[in-house]
């Protein structure tokens, strides 16, 4: 899966037990894709010692402040492994 | 979803750990302090523990990622307490335990 | 290893912690991972490459010449060994985020404290506080008021939350009536808050 820039996505739901990278304000809201920042090793796998860790692109997502916290009139990007996102359509 | 691994140094085995360290949105934290003197450790111990924190890493005892997750195991009440280097210690330490380092 | 309630790291929390320092150290030097040279080199390191001087310099290179803006917004981690910094090159991905009228930005790592810090030097107790990384993603414009810096209307903010393997450097607007400086002069005026966005230079 290669997304676009400006492609709408939603960061996954569920808070899984290991380590992860992507926050919790971002959790089931729905962003567009700024950039793909290249594929990098999976932290999720790296901190629980799975070789070879599972390597992905990495995408930054922007998202509006008001979709996150319902106030706010700023943007705020993250940075998501591919496996934090699905597409929103 | 429970952690399926051992248990934070903090918590129990078996119980998940709550990484509380996610802290962005959250509330309640105050005024942003600004007494930086621009010096970047404040006591020598702090610069020790960052000497051994990237020493260690160079060396691969751990990697970043397995440091990082030590340190979001820190139980709650201890990662809020603690000072930023003291919970890089408290990461290591635990880290060396995990691994077996007598 | 869930020691006593309150004691950090279970039972290593009973002493002083320069004491358990120096006992970390022992541990690890009598366990063969590494030596007393290597953690000296490790700090010389920090000491002698790290410092806001790079991205300052980066920044006013930047104003003074806009070819080199162009490359550095296209490519951080280029123009920075352009410019010497990195040794063999940066071992982060570097992308330089640039203010413009009515656009402001802001950088912060939420999940634990990551910065550039052989652009910027160590990172200030500020950056890595939990107050900061709490709230510069949900109220900013209070967070840069509370630095003293009132943006002007209709400015747009843009946070940016370093949660990936890319390190972020703003880029900030070159300050009216310095057009008659030269490149060492312009590094001079940039700020370690302005690179970060808490400062507008």
């Amino acid at each position: 899966m290669s997304l676009p820039p400006g492609t709408r996505v939603r960061a996954r739901a569920g808070d899984p037990g290991h380590h992860t990278r992507l926050p919790r304000y971002v959790r089931g809201h729905t962003g567009e894709i700024v950039e793909c920042t290249g594929e990098w090793p999976l932290p999720d796998d790296g901190a629980r010692g799975l070789v070879p860790p599972r390597v992905e692109p990495v995408y930054t997502v922007r998202f509006p402040a008001a979709q996150l916290w319902g106030e706010g009139d700023h943007v705020v990007t993250v940075e998501a492994w591919e496996s934090y996102l699905e597409e929103a359509g | 979803m429970a952690d399926a691994g051992e248990g934070g140094h903090g918590a129990g085995k078996g119980q998940s750990v709550s990484r509380v360290h996610d802290v962005g949105g959250q509330s309640g934290f105050g005024p942003v302090v600004r007494d930086d003197d621009g010096q970047p450790f404040h006591a020598d111990w702090e610069a020790r523990v960052y000497a051994l924190s990237g020493a260690l890493r160079a060396r691969g005892v751990f990697t970043t990622d397995e440091f990082r997750d030590a340190i979001e195991r820190i139980s709650p009440q201890e990662y809020l307490a603690a000072g930023y280097y003291e919970r890089w210690l408290a990461a290591i330490e635990a880290l060396l335990d995990r691994k077996g380092v007598r | 290893m869930s020691g006593q309630h309150g004691d950090l790291a279970g039972d290593h929390g009973e002493l002083p912690v320069a004491a358990r320092v120096r006992r970390l150290e022992e541990r690890v030097i009598a366990a063969g991972l590494t030596t007393d040279a290597e953690l000296d080199a490790v700090l010389a390191r920090l000491y002698r490459d790290a410092s806001p001087v790079n991205g300052a310099r980066m920044a006013a290179r930047a104003w003074a010449d806009p070819g080199y803006a162009e490359r550095l917004l296209a490519d951080g981690n280029a123009a920075a060994a352009e410019l010497g910094f990195g040794g063999a090159g940066l071992s982060y991905r570097l992308k330089v985020l640039a203010n413009a009228p009515g656009l402001h930005n802001l950088v912060v790592c939420t999940l634990c404290s990551c910065y550039p810090v052989s652009l910027l030097g160590p990172s200030p107790s500020w950056y890595k506080s939990l107050a900061y990384r709490s709230r510069a993603v949900r109220e900013p414009r209070a967070v840069l008021a509370e630095f003293g810096l009132a943006l002007p209307e209709g400015t747009e903010v843009a946070v940016w939350d370093a949660t990936a393997e890319t390190r972020y450097l703003v880029l900030p607007v070159r300050p009216p009536g310095t057009e008659r400086l030269g490149e060492d002069e312009l590094a001079s005026l940039v700020t370690r808050e302005g690179l970060i966005g808490t400062a507008a230079v």
